[in-house]
């Protein structure tokens, strides 16, 4: 199980822009991370999840995008995990 | 006084304080203290997501919640919460795309 969770998130880490991906358990705990990312935003990016699925508890999970001018945090929940996605146009950070 | 009313495909407004009071609402957000709460909520869970990767970062600007057919996006400026709803295109899932390309 462990092997399946390391490459899709190093795939991801591989595509254009991504510079680090987490993906975490319903309860905040960390499954997995790949590039530049901490262990400990697992819990941070399923308190976000949660907080949005109050919005329209009735629809599908949303994709939240945090951004500023040169990064870009992509969260969305699935069924029993939540996944984020760390991106930069700004190389150097 | 607002411009809000503007925005293209908007569908419902909130302004509301840092904590989350509303100052005015209008369209499908009208009196939508409830999500009003929420996004004060998240605000502050969104403060400091990752200091690893983006390290010396100032925070975030722009919050976009995109579900199928609609977005909800909340923004920072003089003190107030904007949230907008805007109506979106619902957008195919990549797989599709990509099928549809080699096709």
């Amino acid at each position: 199980m462990e092997k399946s969770i390391e490459r899709c998130l190093s795939e991801t880490c591989s595509m254009d822009g991504v510079i680090g991906s987490v993906l975490a358990d319903q309860q905040g705990l960390c499954l997995g991370v790949k590039g530049k990312a901490s262990i400990s935003s697992s819990g941070v990016i399923t308190a976000i999840a949660d907080q949005v699925a109050k919005l329209e508890p009735a629809s599908k999970n949303p994709i939240i995008v945090l951004e500023n001018d040169t990064n870009q945090c992509l969260i969305q929940r699935a069924d029993r995990a939540t996944v984020a996605i760390f991106k930069t146009s700004n190389p150097v950070n | 006084m607002l411009s809000v009313d503007r925005i293209p495909d908007q569908v419902g407004y909130l302004v509301m304080t840092e904590d989350g009071a509303v100052v005015s609402s209008g369209g499908e957000l009208e009196n939508g203290e409830r999500i009003a709460n929420v996004v004060a909520g998240l605000i502050s869970l969104c403060d400091k997501v990752d200091s690893t990767a983006f390290p010396g970062d100032k925070g975030f600007k722009k919050i976009t919640v995109n579900y199928e057919d609609h977005a909800y996006v909340i923004c920072l400026s003089n003190k107030k919460v904007y949230v907008v709803k805007r109506k979106t295109s619902p957008q195919p899932p990549m797989e599709t795309d990509l099928s549809s390309n080699i096709s």
